[in-house]
């Protein structure tokens, strides 16, 4: 896949281009508004995440730009700014996301698998990782063809950890995907644990593979290596 | 007391007592005057009776002399002193007692000192003063009256732009964008307060817009660096060299990231519902709507073993579903946070309110401090602005919300 980022803040850039760079993606970035043009004037991109408080204008205007070129990037808007208007508009433009700041990159991450599938949707409806094959539209899961019954929560989970396959998910960034950021649990992260156990034994299940890994009490990891 | 009632009073003992004090000076003004007039007369007759002695040798009779009465006593006394005086006498003709103005002198006739005493009639001149005092009464009766009634329809009239004004004012809201309404009339005091209220009015807006849009920006600002701040501990996680304490720093760190991006939160949405910024009134169920936050909260309870019992009647009501989402959330998750394990929770709908009690500390709050901004318990590691968004929420829906303490249970209440 190829992204482009476009975020004036330098830290923030960096580490979302670090993140992303991996799987056989190819990750460009940029700071502001002109440069942001000038590279989708001349490449062709599958994705851009979007700031949309730019030095030298607002975020907007790309999508604009790609609305009346007729590209069909996929655009996540990331803006420090949580109105509602702000985030009517950039999807009416032709946003498919929009990420409040501050936002866990497991969560962009997740977000951009999620917008991609979407996107692809029709030619594939089959999420597979190695044994486990995961059917989008059913939402039903096959491990070694034998389907295994996943609550709500755990299949949600179970999305998103293979959209993250390979990194370390903070216990943070699971509880605000899973439960939303209103739910304020003031770091009780008691039945998050209990979610991942049911899960983590629902996969043992079936199979001797053990993807799910806990990580010195930060978070868990989904890795087959 | 109101104005005009200081402006009557004030009004109505100045003009009494210069009525008052007026009315004895003229009184006593026309008493000497009439009294000179008489005593001329008196001492006319006098003259006359003198000349008549002088002239017939002997004492005038009675019916000598017009209608007055004349009368001679002998006395040894000589020469006793002539003096005026009021007094009553019988007059023949007429019935009862008259008043009249008599003079009484000494006189010697053939050798005999005589006292004499002629009185005439003042009847004419007590009848002239009643008339005046009863004038003069009627004069300030009706001073009076013209004068408070004058003074009440002058003084509404004049005083209508200042209440025009207070409406005004009382109607004033600092977060409305509309811009305070100059009324025009006569009065140039008026006017300059008009000005002055105009002004002051705008510039406590402009004021409160630029502390609103600090608050605003100030904490969009703070979100770029939380995001970092966020970003950079999700990309040194995935290092495989740290070592567990590292992890527990890191587990911190997140956990004052997350805080702070959530009073971030809190303090917008708070601007946000202070300002109105949230219109999008539906109407909801509010039965349908607590069954649902229930189910998403379960986790939470079983978690802490907290038992439900909830008694919810059916109820409409009309409110943002963004707004009553975050009250909900808020009261219920105050309710399990501040719980104790195996503690309850009751529910009660009805169709004027709502109550949410929920066991925990045995000591009630103050039920006038829990509703400000940053207060909290010590055990509390929120914010500190829950209950004021809730408070917030329900003012800005017409809501009246309370907290009591009943029975051992913290009981939260929103009437309707």
């Amino acid at each position: 896949m190829k992204i482009l980022i476009v975020e004036d803040e330098q830290g923030l850039r960096e580490n979302m281009l670090t993140y992303l760079s991996e799987d056989n993606n190819i990750c460009e970035s940029c700071a502001d508004l002109a440069t942001a043009i000038t590279k989708l004037a001349g490449y062709q991109y599958d994705f851009v995440l979007l700031d949309i408080g730019l030095p030298d204008g607002e975020g907007f205007e790309i999508l604009h730009y790609l609305k009346k070129e007729m590209r069909n990037e996929a655009v996540i808007i990331i803006s420090a700014r949580n109105s509602l208007d702000d985030r009517i508009k950039g999807l009416n433009i032709g946003a498919d996301d929009y990420l409040v700041k501050p936002f866990h990159l497991a969560e962009l991450k997740a977000r951009i698998v999620a917008v991609f599938r979407r996107k692809a949707a029709n030619s594939n409806n089959n999420l597979v990782f190695n044994e486990i094959v995961i059917n989008l539209i059913g939402r039903t899961v096959f491990i070694n063809d034998v389907e295994i019954l996943l609550t709500r929560k755990e299949y949600d989970m179970l999305l998103y950890f293979i959209a993250n396959k390979g990194k370390v998910i903070a216990k943070t960034a699971l509880a605000e995907h899973l439960w939303g950021d209103e739910m304020d649990m003031h770091d009780n992260f008691d039945f998050i644990y209990s979610h991942i156990k049911n899960l983590r034994k629902k996969i043992l299940d079936v199979t001797t593979n053990d993807y799910l890994k806990s990580v010195y009490g930060i978070g868990y990891k989904f890795t087959d290596k | 007391m109101k104005l005009a009632a200081h402006y009557n009073k004030v009004n109505i003992i100045v003009t009494l007592s210069v009525l008052v004090v007026g009315a004895v000076i003229y009184f006593f003004a026309i008493n000497t005057i009439t009294n000179n007039r008489l005593d001329e007369e008196l001492g006319e007759e006098v003259s006359e009776v003198i000349s008549y002695i002088q002239q017939y040798k002997q004492l005038p009779k009675q019916f000598d002399i017009d209608e007055n009465q004349v009368e001679f006593i002998k006395t040894n006394l000589l020469n006793s002193k002539p003096r005026y005086f009021d007094t009553t006498y019988v007059n023949p003709r007429k019935s009862g007692d008259k008043s009249g103005r008599a003079f009484e002198g000494g006189l010697s006739f053939k050798g005999d000192n005589y006292r004499f005493r002629i009185i005439i009639s003042s009847e004419s001149t007590v009848y002239l003063k009643q008339i005046i005092t009863a004038i003069t009464l009627i004069l300030m009766l009706v001073v009076l009256t013209i004068l408070s009634l004058a003074n009440r329809y002058l003084l509404n009239d004049l005083w209508k732009p200042f209440f025009g004004l207070l409406a005004h004012m009382k109607a004033f809201n600092v977060s409305e964008s509309s811009s305070f309404k100059l009324t025009n009339n006569k009065v140039d005091e008026f006017n300059d307060l008009d000005n002055a209220i105009g002004v002051m009015s705008s510039r406590v807006k402009n004021d409160f817009q630029n502390l609103k849009h600090f608050t605003e920006n100030a904490s969009h600002e703070m979100l770029t660096p939380l995001a970092v701040i966020t970003s950079k501990l999700d990309t040194l996680i995935q290092d495989e060299t740290l070592k567990k304490e590292h992890f527990d720093q890191i587990q911190d760190i997140y956990g004052a990231a997350g805080k702070l991006s959530r009073l971030n939160q809190s303090l917008l949405l708070l601007v946000k519902i202070e300002n109105n910024l949230i219109a999008d009134n539906d109407t909801l169920n509010l039965q349908q709507l607590i069954n649902d936050k229930l189910r998403q909260f379960q986790e939470l309870l079983t978690s802490k073993e907290i038992q439900i019992y909830a008694e919810l009647e059916d109820k409409e009501v009309v409110v943002s579903k963004y707004l009553i989402d975050i009250l909900l959330n808020n009261l219920l998750s105050n309710a399990i946070r501040h719980n104790q394990v195996k503690g309850n929770i009751n529910i009660y709908l009805t169709g004027d309110r709502l109550v949410i009690q929920n066991s925990g500390s045995d000591v009630p709050l103050d039920g006038e401090a829990i509703f400000d901004r940053f207060q909290k318990g010590s055990t509390s590691d929120g914010a500190g602005l829950g209950l004021t968004i809730v408070k917030n929420i329900c003012n800005v829906c017409g809501w009246d919300m309370q907290y009591l303490f009943i029975n051992n249970l913290h009981t939260f209440s929103i009437v309707f």
